[in-house]
Parts: C-alpha cells; structure tokens; sequence
C-alpha cells in the first residue's frame, strides 16, 4: 500500500512539474523573445516597439523591421532550436549514445547535398532555382532518410549500433558527395559554404508557417514516446522485458526526428552545437525522465537559440557572425561550467 | 530488397510529389518570365535619350525589374557596382556601400551595409533606398528575400568586358542617365579598340607567355572564363594557364614547364608584401630558375583591382598590360 502512495504522489509530483515548466518555460521564452526584438543593426527605441506591437505603425521603415525581419527571425529560431534539442534529446535516448545529435543520422548530410545541387545547378537553369532551396534540400534529407532506415533494416535491426552505423556511413558517403561539389564549383562555392554554416537571417512569415506544424506534432509524438525511451535507457534487455519492441521505437524515433529536422534544416542550414549540448544541458538541471527533459530541452534550445542570434547580429553589426560560430562559443564554456558544478 | 512494399512505396510516392512539385514550379515560373521578357522586348526604349518612368529592366537574373521613379538613394551590395556608379556620376546618390567597396576614394565615408553575404537586410530597409544594385553569385539567395521585402533590386554579375559594358548601360538607363552609359561606354570601347588595333600588328609569335600568381605557397592562377585571362590575350599575351578553366590551384612544375616569359602579381587585399621582397620570394622558387621571367627579372607588381572587378577601371588594367607586353 505504501508502494503504491509513492507511485500516485510521484505520478502527482511528475504532472505538476510539467504544467509548470511548460507555463515558466512558454512565458519565459516569449519574455525573452520580446526582449531580442530590441536588438538588431539599426537601433530602435524599445518604447517605439511597445507602441508598435501594441498600436501597430506609424513609420513603415520600423514595422518593416519590426514585424518583417526581426519577429520571423525570432520565431524562426526559437522554433529552430526547440526541434533541434528535442530530437537531439530523443536521438541520445534511441541510441543510448551521449554524442549523437540530429545530424548524426544523415539527415543534415542528405539536406547539405540537396541544396547544394540546387545551388550547382541554380546556373544552368537560368537562376530560376534560388527560391526552391528549400526544396531540394528536403528531397535530399527524405533520400538519406529512405537510405539510412534501408540499410539499417538489412544490417542488424535489433540494436541501437546498426542504426548509428548506417546513419554515420550515409553522412560520410553524402559528405563526400558535397565535397566533391564544392571541389567542382566555382561561382556558387560561397553561396554552398553559407548554406552548410546555417543562416537564420532568410526567416520569413512563410517559411514559419511551413515548419510550424511538423515540428510541434512531431515533437508531441516525441514527447509522447518519453516512457518508451525512459525504459529503454535503463537498458536494451531491460526495456525488452519490459515489452517495449525497441527496434520499432528506435525506427519510429528516427524517422519522426529525422522528418522534424529535414523541414527546419531545409530552411536554416545546418546550425550546430545546440542539438547537441542543449539537451545534454537540460538532463542535468532537470534529470534523465524524458517527460520532463525533453520540453525542457526544447525551451532552453529555443531561448539559446535567439539569444546566440541576438550575438551574432549584433556583435560586429551591420556584419552578421555565422549563427553556428557562435553557438558553439558560448555553449562549450557553459556546458563545461554546468558539468563541473554538478560534480 | 521487394519494390512494393509499403515502406518503399510511402518514400518513393513522397520523392515522386516533391519531384514533381518543384518541376511544375520552375516550370511555371519560366513560362511567366518568358512572357514578361516578350512584353518588355516590344515596350524596350533603351537607346532613347529621355527615361520615362516607371521603366522595365531584364537583369542578370532574367527577372522583370520595374523602377517606380527616377531613383535618389541608391545601395551597392558589391564593390564593382559601387566603382560604375562613381564612373557614372551618380556617387552622391549612394547611400549605401558594402566593407569591401574601396574604390573611388570619395566612397570611403558613405555607410556600409557590412558583408557582401549573407545580405544584412535590416540595414539595407533602413537606409531606405529607391533602388538596390545587387551582386548575382554570392547573392543570388539573398535576392529573393530582399524582393520579398518590397526592395527594387538589380541583379548584376559581369564576368567579361562585354557584360561589364552592359552593366554599365543598365545601371545609367535604370537610373535614368541612358545617354551617360553610352558616353561612357563609347569611351572604353574607343579605348579598347586602340590596343585591339596595336596588338592586331604583333605577330602572334612574339606574344610573350604570361603567369600570373602570388607568392603565397600555393598557387592560384586565373585560367579561361576569367576577367584577368580575358585582358592577357587582349593585351597581345598568351596565359600559360589558358587551357584551365576559371582560378585554378596550380603545381609549381606546371610553371616551370611552361617557361613563362612574364611574371606578373596582382597585389591587393589577400597580398600586402613588399616590392623587392615578393620579387626575391618568386625568384628563389625551387626549380623556377630556368623560367626567361626570372632570368631576365621580368616581374611586374600590380594592383589586383585593376583586374579583378567588372569596372571601368579594366580597360587601365588592358593598357598597363599592353605597356609591360609590349614597350
């Protein structure tokens, strides 16, 4: 009976923290989010901006910016990290590996040389192709895709190291593949290097639209598979006597993930480090339970996010640091600071 | 591996659909440009003196440009744009210039818009301009956006002296001093025909071999398609790497085999040694000591910008070649 008290209170205690780590983390997200539309290139008085989210514009040049450039921007990158954190988060979970991130299944390397062959052909074709970017490199993320979940079912499907393995081999292969078409570019070598550093700058109302959807219900079908990659993490035998079909969690882990990341990337670039550090960051404020990291992983790879983009365009102003650059600056000291208090 | 299962059947019908999708896109978007590129061909002034606006220009990128009025304020997001729009005496219009733009020394105190790319939108909208002279290349993926944002950009990307020509009569017509394109081109073309007309007398045979590069370890040499490449031949030289195709990382034998009789360095930003040093650092080159350029001490420093960037200032850079070919 007094197993069972423990259970219901723990069970309480479980629902309680995360109705208030989603009301703490949505409100401190949009707090921050507000805050980041005061800076920018161009200085614009924060009680002009109040006005203006309020009253809507009196001078076209600032809502421009405003509303335009600055807002998508945010959106875009809270959006942005929040996927990348949590399927970074799910991913370490599939594949009980502290290293992985959202890349390391191919998805970023099958969207890298899609774009980049849109960009290598953006000539031939008469640049007609510069807007459909986003395209090419969702094909090329759903072809890694298709290609990683093959040969991860011909190889040994039964454990989390076939799927790493095939995962790192298509990202070695379609690395290769980039390399040889920035080897071969001449005038678009810049334009491919850009893409692969990530670049929030080209956020628009549009492109938010486009991801929204797939990243918030994959995420929830993410979050809602946190008791499965709990069990899992005690162990692969364990989770299997426990009557959880691994294998078919990890395939539908990867694939969800990899779907969530193919629709951001195919927009950003490849923005690193965050998918990496921030959940490893959130397990140790918060602990291992999926439940509760995951969205707390994905609040905090949000906020870092915009506040990372926050430096990069406004460091070195008007010259935009590459968002990638600085994600990793800040993160790694951080990350080591947080892991030294903890011991 | 069996084609029909569902797995393989979900992610082929999924490439099948997004295939087709961006094909009937592009597609589409052909088609319209097609039938803009007919309208403005029947409408096209071009050589007339007086501009009416609004006026229609197809730019680099083949898209319908329409210029609302006489543009005021006008931005250059590439340092060959902001030299043409000097040449063309429209330097107190610009309002904004990118951190690589250096040449006319006036330009040094207009704003800077920072890199070339990715493009800092922000900036760009709050110098309100009329109209943005954009880059094609680097900047081709910015240039949506900046529509998108209500921005009137030109798109130019001059790879040769034609197109350089042809720049320069686009961006005097769109901002509405057509007649000072053309004076301007007239000049360089006269000028140009003069070293044509002299190097034309020069038997090819006595065209000396040339080879440019620096000094740095590795070699990167301009082949065809280049603008430098271009100039060389016109000047009455032959490029040692005019079989390469664009910039080219060469092998040091590669020269040596050549025996360029010509030595010449561009020096600029990637290059700020001095005169006497980059010549001994060329000259003790293991295995250059047979080259007829270093024997006869025939290396010539240059200033890279004169060969570089689409901009009037080529047609220098044509003349100071024939000078060290030829006199």
């Amino acid at each position: 009976m007094n197993k069972s008290l423990i259970q219901l209170t723990s069970l309480i205690n479980w629902k309680r923290k995360l109705f208030l780590i989603l009301l703490i983390g949505s409100l401190a997200v949009l707090g921050i989010g507000i805050a980041c539309l005061n800076f920018g290139t161009v200085s614009i008085n924060p009680k002009d901006i109040i006005t203006l989210l309020i009253n809507g514009s009196q001078d076209k040049t600032k809502s421009l910016i405003i509303w335009q450039l600055r807002a998508p921007r945010i959106v875009l990158g809270i959006l942005t990290g929040a996927a990348l954190s949590t399927v970074g988060g799910a991913f370490q979970g599939i594949l009980r590996n502290p290293l992985a991130d959202p890349y390391i299944l191919g998805v970023s390397a099958g969207a890298a040389l899609g774009a980049c062959t849109g960009i290598a052909f953006q000539y031939m074709t008469g640049y007609l192709l510069s807007s459909y970017l986003p395209l090419f490199a969702f094909i090329g993320a759903m072809l890694s895709l298709y290609l990683v979940y093959k040969s991860s079912k011909i190889s040994y499907s039964a454990n989390s190291t076939g799927l790493l393995l095939s995962g790192v081999a298509i990202n070695f292969l379609f690395s290769a593949l980039i390399t040889v078409l920035l080897a071969l570019s001449r005038r678009e070598l810049h334009s491919m290097v850009f893409w692969l550093m990530g670049d929030l700058s080209s956020a628009n109302w549009k492109k938010i639209s486009i991801i929204t959807l797939p990243v918030i219900i994959g995420s929830l079908i993410l979050f809602f598979s946190s008791l499965d990659l709990n069990a899992l993490s005690l162990g692969e035998e364990e989770a299997l006597h426990l009557g959880i079909n691994t294998s078919k969690l990890r395939i539908r882990i990867f694939v969800i993930g990899s779907i969530i990341i193919a629709t951001v990337v195919s927009f950003t670039g490849l923005i690193g480090f965050v998918g990496l550090i921030i959940p490893h960051i959130a397990r140790l404020l918060v602990g291992p339970d999926h439940r509760i990291m995951l969205p707390v992983a994905a609040f905090l790879g949000g906020a870092f996010l915009i506040l990372c983009d926050v430096l990069a365009r406004t460091l070195m102003s008007p010259t935009e640091i590459p968002i990638g650059a600085i994600t990793a600056i800040i993160g790694a000291p951080l990350f080591i600071y947080l892991l030294r208090r903890k011991n | 591996m069996n084609i029909f299962k569902k797995s393989n059947l979900i992610f082929i019908s999924i490439f099948i659909i997004l295939s087709l999708f961006l094909l009937k896109n592009i597609y589409e978007k052909k088609e319209s440009m097609l039938q803009i590129q007919k309208q403005v061909d029947k409408h096209q002034v071009g050589t007339s003196n007086t501009t009416e606006y609004p006026l229609t220009v197809i730019d680099e990128t083949g898209t319908a440009v329409t210029v609302s009025k006489e543009p005021q304020r006008l931005i250059s997001t590439a340092p060959s744009n902001t030299e043409i729009l000097f040449a063309l005496g429209l330097g107190e219009k610009v309002v904004g210039i990118t951190n690589y733009c250096n040449f006319p020394e006036e330009s040094k105190n207009i704003e800077k818009i920072g890199e070339i790319s990715p493009l800092n939108y922000e900036k760009i909208i709050s110098l309100n301009p009329d109209l943005v002279l954009a880059y094609g290349g680097f900047q081709l993926k910015d240039i949506p956006r900046l529509r998108e944002l209500g921005i009137t950009a030109i798109v130019l990307e001059p790879l040769n002296l034609k197109d350089t020509f042809k720049s320069i009569k686009m961006i005097a017509t769109a901002c509405g001093i057509p007649d000072k394109g053309s004076l301007l081109v007239n000049n360089l073309t006269k000028k140009v025909d003069k070293i044509k007309s002299k190097v034309s007398s020069i038997p090819i045979s006595s065209h000396p071999k040339i080879f440019i590069g620096g000094t740095s370890e590795t070699i990167y040499t301009p082949g065809a398609g280049t603008l430098f490449n271009e100039l060389i031949s016109m000047a009455g030289g032959q490029n040692i790497a005019a079989g390469l195709s664009f910039w080219k990382k060469i092998n040091p034998e590669f020269v040596a085999k050549a025996e360029p009789d010509i030595i010449i360095v561009p020096i600029g930003v990637m290059n700020q040694e001095e005169e006497s040093k980059i010549k001994e650092i060329i000259s003790k080159r293991a295995g250059w000591s047979n080259i007829p350029a270093i024997k006869n001490q025939k290396i010539f420093i240059v200033d890279e910008d004169l060969f570089y960037r689409a901009v009037p200032r080529l047609v220098e850079g044509l003349e100071l070649l024939f000078k060290i070919f030829h006199e």
